[in-house]
């Protein structure tokens, strides 16, 4: 038997794990094998080191930390409760509609003509603003010719003392 | 208490009941954790991710099966999974006397000075076995558990486990041999 094949044998020796057979062809090697013999020297010292491992205490400071874990998800809980208001659906049904709508605009491949015709939509929007103003001055302009040419009329009827009826007077 | 009773207490959020799982079992996971990672600090975030886990998969717990067993595959799973993500590899265990105190032994004190110095060899060694090699080495030569409960918590056949636990022995007895033979040079 070779050296490799011990090797994969002796964790099994050590444990008591072969067969007859086997441990007697593993005791023979090592007899006669000084670097398998040291090998398995070597084994057993890893799992008397292994075992040696003390167990360590856990500090106060975790235990309490783990002792917290349920509190803590229970506050965490109440927290967001709010978040499942029925009043607030209606909210989230438009924040959710809003976002959709954001996400197809800022996501679309075609964002820059988008964006031109946007532009164009509010500029356009903004002439028609400054002309409807304009016309509204117009307006206002006529309103006052007109004010000012209904109250010179009203000034001549006679019964304000104006002149109005004086053609007919001379007539008689 | 009946372990069963207490799971079942736990999930009905009676008081006293988790407190009572953390007693039975933060140091257990917790000196598996520090034994995997090598890092007090880290060990401590460990077991408390490993509880966070244990508090939000408890209503999965099937009673039919082996409570500690189903923990100590959760702790097993996570302890994989952030060792994959993070590489712990590359990092440095403590320093082992930092918080192994030597342990009081029956030997003369120059066969106890060999001993504490194989056990710093080892656990330096225990950085360079891959995670599935050193948690079965851990479990079967630290934690002390039989094979067959050792392939119940990480999912595979007895046979796998022996010879995991066989490379990862030869591993460290290897590291072991060098660091000795090198030292007897000097």
């Amino acid at each position: 038997m070779n050296c490799e094949r011990i090797e994969e044998l002796l964790s099994a020796y050590i444990e008591g794990e072969l067969s007859a057979a086997e441990k007697s062809l593993v005791e023979t090697h090592l007899r006669a094998c000084r670097d398998c013999t040291l090998l398995y020297s070597a084994i057993t010292d890893t799992r008397a080191a292994l075992s040696g491992f003390p167990e360590l205490e856990i500090s106060e400071t975790l235990k309490s930390r783990l002792s917290a874990i349920p509190e803590r998800k229970r506050r965490f809980r109440f927290s967001l409760d709010f978040l499942l208001k029925p009043s607030l659906q209606p909210v989230f049904a438009a924040a959710t509609v809003f976002l959709t709508l954001l996400s197809f605009y800022l996501f679309n491949p075609d964002k820059k003509y988008i964006d031109r015709s946007i532009d164009q939509k509010i500029h356009q929007g903004y002439n028609q603003v400054e002309k409807l103003y304009a016309q509204t001055g117009s307006l206002t302009d006529r309103l006052g010719d007109y004010k000012d040419s209904i109250l010179g009329s009203i000034k001549n009827w006679k019964i304000f003392g104006g002149k109005k009826d004086e053609p007919k007077q001379q007539e008689e | 208490m009946d372990l069963n009773e207490v799971i079942k207490q736990c999930l009905e959020g009676k008081e006293g009941a988790w407190q009572m799982l953390v007693n039975t079992y933060s140091k257990r996971v917790f000196n598996l954790a520090y034994h995997f990672a090598g890092s007090y600090q880290e060990a401590e975030d460990l077991t408390q991710d490993i509880f966070l886990k244990l508090y939000h998969s408890l209503s999965k717990y099937d009673f039919e099966k082996n409570f500690t067993a189903w923990l100590l595959t959760l702790a097993k799973n996570h302890l994989i999974d952030t060792y994959r993500r993070t590489k712990w590899e590359k990092t440095n265990r403590d320093n082992f006397n930092e918080n192994f105190l030597a342990s009081e032994s029956a030997e003369s004190p120059e066969a106890d000075l060999v001993r504490e110095a194989d056990r710093k060899i080892v656990w330096e060694g225990l950085d360079r076995l891959s995670s599935d090699t050193r948690l079965a080495v851990i479990f079967r030569d630290i934690q002390d558990k039989t094979y067959e409960e050792i392939a119940e918590i990480m999912g595979v056949p007895v046979g796998t486990i022996k010879s995991r636990v066989s490379r990862g022995r030869l591993e460290l007895a290897k590291i072991l041999q060098a660091k000795k033979e090198g030292s007897d040079e000097l």
